[in-house]
């Protein structure tokens, strides 16, 4: 069975660092992921399933995976070898189409009673990730058990997978994953109902958080930062009242929010940071540069939301600790609780705002295993390529119907 | 012995081009390029040569101040004792450049000092009148009104910039019979007299402009300041179809029905831009009497521009102050004052020209009137082309409708933060949105006119007001409208699209384009300019 | 020598190949050429000439040159110079004119203190007509440029500031060398500066110049000379020029004639109108050149020594 797998090599992660240096995405070359034939992942009990999937996206997280530059904090969460891939639209072997909600918590690591997390409804929160019936591993896609997306079938405990209706194409499907961070990140602002909202980066991740606020706060001023006409474009296009590149966002919140301007002299014109500012920001970048825009722009005592991986950061903490500005981190979903006070499953609010924004428009290009470098390089330079989304598919896989 | 007898002055003249005509210098910002404009279809207005300056300008002064024009006493007859006396000047936009000291106003607030100092006069304030323009500088304000004057008047508060912002200070004289709120100046307002010491550098200049525009602020300007008033002054440069002046004129009708008694001083400046000798004398001759020595210094220059860092060209060409002479000097009531100094400018700076052409070409200098002492940044580039060289017309334009102008800037992406903070906001945001003077008008003029951080730059700093910017593009909406397209040479790309425009790299590239919208072989008029001249076109 | 002229050769066939700016425009057809601004004639500026540098120049020309070819050339015989020291300040002087000679010859001959500030009043249209020309001549002669015709305002102008920053004249009425030998009528210009700048007028009598080099000629040949200076006149107040003109004429044929026989025969025949007439019997002909003759036999005998 193909499939594409990361082993640990510290020679070829040092290679694959270094070359994804240089070009983003080059790490699939030189690195320590490799188009292997391995075998059918062996089922852990009766609760799962084999799915074979008929696409799977790519996700910011495993190009920083691939290219080296992933944190070390990860290392004792997942187990070697895995086959990556976690956004995934699949076939199941009875021919239910099904999308993966990848979290491997207790209930698919038959941990009981379950994490106080997981008891909640917090699946993204499992705090047993690395105990139980499995190897370690946070989700589908990072545990050597398992298998992932990235390949021609993998396993997956039930509880992880939610069947798609017959409208849903398989485009739109392959978006449910990514739009649930989303839908997570814009509900975790808590935004009063005419706030102001500042999202930093317009690529996957940023599009459909942007999406979502409008969604689900259809009155809050959002402004997005977009570096490429095409993410200005679908930026306003699903819901952003303003979309400025990346290097005007400091004049531009002032602009939104009313607020004055503090730079070195109060008197050069010059913006370096707020007097005010947004009431949240959503960071879906994640580096240093955008963690210190993001705190130069939020109003004191506002929140800023990373939803970007952030890795190793430097970033100068004096505002956060001045103007009372809560960091929070936004790791994919679980449970949410809606201003009108009922709750939902991030998913499945997810699926629906796929339907209903027409997200699967932002998936811009699809590959086969077999491209795989190709296809790597292509999501690692998405945006200047005038892409969003990429993603494997599967469809076509010989294989496939061998199972 | 003085060997600087002046030739007289010849008047400005229109050269066919033809095969044997030289290439003709175009300003390109703060350098200088040679362009070969096609024969048999174009031609070159060049401006007349600067006339001879006034011998005697201080005792014309005393002159023209004991002889007021019009329903005027003179001005000793009106000082008193116990009076309060308000002089108000123009600002660090006129002229162009800044002159040689001293300076036109010093010469004249001296010579009104004198005479109040003379007649017992205790209560003098002096106020820049720069309405939104952006706070003048101590050496600015040294330079224009001299060392004596300022330090007599600054150091206790009575020599300072007009504040339009100012609550305490603006109050609003009344309504125009057309609804035009008439914002003025406090102090002015309630003065026994106001004496307005103005440089007329071009025809769109002084009048009641200088006081109804100069002393006020925003909630007056928004009156003639807009889209509707800049398309319906043909030209603005034009004071008998300038719908700009008309609404000035009307307010200073309500400023005199208010009691504010003024006493207008008016002068005219010839336009001996760059000088009769001197390194840069070379721009204002024509290319074909261009001596050895001028061939020699301008290949000099231009090579040495072309190496220095932009930040150096500028620092050289913002040193460069003018030799300008006074021409002519009259003083009294407004209207009348200013019917002869506008005969005065058009004595200096017309030209005629017969018809309109095609395309109409310029290279633009590196200096507009909002950018002395710093950056030409994009917005003003435009201002500049489409506001102020496209509407030195009387007339018609010397464009055709839906013509093309073609600009030669470098346009940089450039802006001088301190001066211009809002305009990096128009170009960021506004302009990335629309370009249509009107929408921009509708959607954005109110955020900007009333964002409480520009009035605070604009108050305290030295930063134009948050709505000057879009002035800047109004003063462009009536080109806007009557061209088909513009084309800017040797821009920074990204800046010219974000003006609307399109970029060229080259003046045959640009005109090969303009050949789209005005069809093959079209008729080509270039603008000489500066030194400046106003085009009569028949 | 090979290096030189290839590079030479590249230069000039840059030039050749590039055009405006690195060549002259032409003047485009149909539009008038620029009026030329002259900077010949009476607008060639000297002001450089009285400066020290070139006054150094010219001091060390005349003391060190000059003066030693006139002593050789000319052998002056000089008179009168007494009668100039009641005057103190500036003057004009006011000579016959035969010679190139006579400037040179005055130049060293007038005496302190104006010999160092003297300036002459030179052809405009001949001294000046070319710039080098022009250049050489106020160097070496501090000459200044005045109209031979009619003293324009810009000349009397100028000469007026000169006198006012104390510089003496020489200038010299006719207007020109004499073309045959004989003097010619003295013309209004050097009366009407005079008047103009209230100065005195010093004439001058120069005798034997057109020997050593008269108009036409171009070697000069050693001759004596003569030179008197005459008392100094003062216009009057509001004076008319053409009378002062003929006044100073006068005085110069009354020196000639002193020059030529003794004081006071001279006076006797200056009081009684009968000097003999500078400008030649009123005849055409071979008689001007006979009358001329006399005066040649007599200067002819006195070349010779006196035993």
């Amino acid at each position: 069975m193909k499939a594409l797998e990361f082993r640990r090599n510290i020679p070829r992660y040092a290679a694959a660092r270094l070359a994804g240096s240089f070009t983003p995405g080059r790490g699939s070359g030189v690195g320590p992921i490799r188009l292997v034939d391995a075998d059918l992942p062996e089922l852990p009990n009766q609760d799962w399933e084999i799915v074979r999937p008929r696409l799977s996206g790519i996700c910011g997280s495993d190009l920083a995976t691939i290219d080296g530059k992933s944190a070390r904090y990860f290392e004792p969460l997942v187990s070697f070898p895995f086959i990556p891939g976690h956004e995934v639209v699949g076939d199941l072997q009875d021919g239910t189409r099904v999308v993966l909600e990848p979290v491997l918590g207790c209930l698919s690591r038959n941990i009981d009673p379950p994490c106080k997390s997981c008891q909640d409804g917090q699946l993204g929160n499992c705090e047993y990730v690395t105990f139980g019936e499995i190897s370690p591993g946070i989700q589908t896609g990072s545990c050597c058990d398992t298998g992932g997306g990235w390949s021609i079938a993998f396993a997956a405990h039930t509880s992880q997978l939610h069947p798609v209706g017959k409208d849903l194409s398989d485009e739109a499907a392959v978006m449910i994953e990514p739009t649930a961070c989303g839908v997570h990140a814009a509900l975790s602002t808590g935004i009063e109902p005419e706030g102001t909202v500042t999202v930093i980066g317009s690529g996957t991740l940023g599009l459909v958080t942007i999406s979502a606020l409008r969604s689900y706060f259809p009155d809050v001023k959002i402004l997005a930062t977009a570096r490429y006409p095409h993410q200005k474009s679908l930026a306003l296009d699903l819901g952003a009242d303003v979309a400025i590149a990346p290097n005007e966002i400091k004049r531009a919140v002032r602009r939104m929010t009313k607020s004055r301007a503090i730079s070195l002299s109060t008197e050069d014109g010059n913006v370096d940071r707020l007097t005010g500012g947004s009431d949240a920001v959503i960071d879906c970048v994640g580096s240093s540069e955008s963690i210190t825009d993001a705190l130069s722009v939020t109003r004191p005592r506002g929140k800023i939301v990373l939803v970007g991986m952030p890795s190793s950061v430097n970033i100068e903490l004096t505002p956060l600790w001045h103007r009372e500005i809560q960091l929070v981190g936004a790791y994919t979903y679980g449970t949410e609780k809606l201003a009108d006070g009922s709750v939902a499953r991030t998913f499945d609010l997810a699926a629906d705002l796929v339907d209903s924004a027409k997200l699967d428009r932002l998936l811009s290009a699809v590959y086969p295993l077999s491209r795989y470098q190709d296809a790597l390089e292509h999501a690692a330079s998405a945006g200047h390529r005038g892409a969003v989304k990429i993603a494997f598919d599967l469809r076509s896989e010989k294989e496939r119907d061998l199972l | 012995m003085k060997n600087e007898k002046n030739l007289a002055p010849r008047p400005g003249f229109v050269l066919d081009v033809d095969r044997t005509s030289p290439p003709v210098l175009f300003h390109h910002g703060d350098t200088f390029k040679l362009e070969k404009l096609p024969a048999g279809r174009s031609r070159v207005i060049y401006p007349p040569e600067p006339l001879e300056g006034l011998r005697d300008p201080d005792s014309a002064i005393r002159h023209a101040l004991e002889n007021p024009i019009g329903d005027s006493e003179p001005l000793s007859a009106l000082l008193r004792p116990d009076m309060k006396l308000t002089i108000a000047f123009d600002d660090i936009s006129l002229p162009l450049p800044p002159m040689r000291r001293p300076d036109i106003r010093q010469r004249i607030i001296e010579a009104v000092l004198d005479l109040a100092a003379e007649a017992g006069v205790d209560d003098v304030h002096l106020i820049a009148a720069l309405a939104i323009h952006r706070r003048m500088t101590e050496d600015e304000l040294r330079h224009a009104v001299g060392d004596r004057v300022y330090d007599a008047f600054a150091p206790s508060g009575r020599l300072y910039n007009h504040d339009a912002e100012d609550p305490e200070g603006m109050v609003v004289l009344g309504e125009t019979p057309h609804g035009e709120d008439v914002q003025f100046s406090r102090r002015a307002a309630e003065s026994d007299l106001v004496v307005y010491v103005n440089i007329n550098l071009v025809s769109m200049d002084g009048g009641h402009k200088s006081t109804a525009t100069g002393l006020s602020g925003y909630t007056g300007l928004r009156h003639h300041h807009n889209v509707h008033t800049m398309r319906n002054s043909t030209s603005f440069m034009d004071q008998e179809n300038s719908e700009l002046h008309a609404s000035n004129w009307r307010m200073g009708k309500v400023i005199r029905d208010a009691g504010v008694k003024i006493f207008q001083i008016e002068t005219t400046v010839n336009n001996n831009t760059f000088g009769r000798s001197g390194p840069l004398a070379v721009l204002q001759k024509r290319e074909w009497e261009w001596s050895a020595r001028d061939r020699a210094s301008f290949v000099a220059m231009q090579k040495g521009l072309d190496v220095m860092p932009s930040s150096a060209r500028r620092q050289i060409f913002n040193s460069w102050e003018a030799p300008y002479e006074m021409t002519s000097v009259q003083a009294g009531e407004v209207e009348a004052v200013h019917k002869i100094t506008t005969e005065n400018v058009y004595k200096q700076q017309i030209v005629e020209v017969e018809g309109q052409t095609d395309i109409l070409t310029m290279g633009l200098p590196y200096i507009s009137p909002y950018n002395v002492n710093s950056v030409m940044n994009p917005i003003l580039v435009m201002c500049l082309g489409l506001g102020y060289f496209f509407n030195m017309y009387r007339g018609k334009p010397l464009v055709r409708e839906g013509g093309v102008v073609i600009m030669s800037h470098p346009t940089p992406w450039e802006f001088h933060s301190v001066h211009h903070p809002s305009y990096i906001d128009f170009f960021e945001q506004v302009l990335a949105d629309t370009t249509d003077p009107i929408e921009i008008e509708r959607k954005y003029e109110k955020q900007f006119a009333e964002d409480e951080w520009y009035i605070h730059l604009y108050r305290n700093s030295y930063a134009y007001h948050g709505v000057h910017p879009f002035y800047m593009w109004y003063w462009g909406s009536h080109a806007l409208e009557h061209l088909g397209r513009v084309i800017i040479v040797g821009g920074d790309s990204s800046a010219v699209q974000r003006l609307g425009f399109q970029s060229a790299s080259t003046l045959p590239d640009a005109l090969e384009m303009a050949s789209d919208v005005v069809g093959p072989q079209p008729t080509i008029t270039h603008m000489k300019n500066p030194p400046i001249f106003l085009a009569d076109v028949k | 020598m090979n290096a030189i002229t290839s590079s030479l050769g590249k230069a000039r066939s840059f030039i050749n190949k590039s055009g405006f700016p690195y060549r002259s425009a032409p003047t485009p057809y149909g539009v008038e050429p620029a009026p030329v601004k002259k900077n010949t004639g009476s607008d060639f500026n000297t002001d450089w000439a009285r400066k020290y540098p070139a006054r150094l120049t010219r001091a060390m020309l005349i003391e060190g040159f000059m003066r030693p070819a006139m002593k050789f050339l000319a052998d002056p015989h000089i008179s009168g110079v007494d009668r100039l020291s009641g005057i103190d300040g500036p003057v004009i002087f006011a000579a016959n004119h035969h010679s190139h000679a006579d400037t040179p010859l005055l130049l060293s001959t007038i005496p302190d203190p104006w010999r160092h500030h003297l300036v002459v009043g030179a052809a405009a249209d001949y001294f000046f007509s070319t710039r080098v020309g022009g250049t050489i001549s106020s160097l070496v002669m501090s000459a200044v440029p005045i109209e031979r015709t009619k003293v324009g305002r810009r000349s009397a102008e100028m000469v007026r500031d000169l006198i006012d920053e104390g510089w003496s004249l020489i200038i010299f009425p006719e207007g020109g060398r004499s073309p045959d030998g004989w003097g010619q009528p003295f013309r209004g210009g050097a009366a009407y500066l005079a008047i103009r700048c209230g100065v005195p007028v010093v004439p001058i009598h120069i005798y034997g110049t057109g020997k050593i080099l008269r108009k036409g000629k171009s070697l000069p040949r050693p001759s004596s000379t003569k030179i008197t200076f005459g008392d100094p006149l003062m216009p009057d107040e509001g004076q008319n020029a053409k009378r002062f003109a003929e006044k100073l004429e006068t005085a110069v044929a009354a020196l000639a004639d002193e020059a030529s026989t003794d004081w006071w025969q001279a006076r006797r025949r200056a009081y009684s109108k009968t000097s003999p007439d500078l400008t030649g019997p009123d005849a055409g002909g071979w008689r001007r050149i006979w009358a001329l003759g006399k005066n040649d036999r007599r200067s002819q005998r006195k070349r010779w020594p006196d035993f």
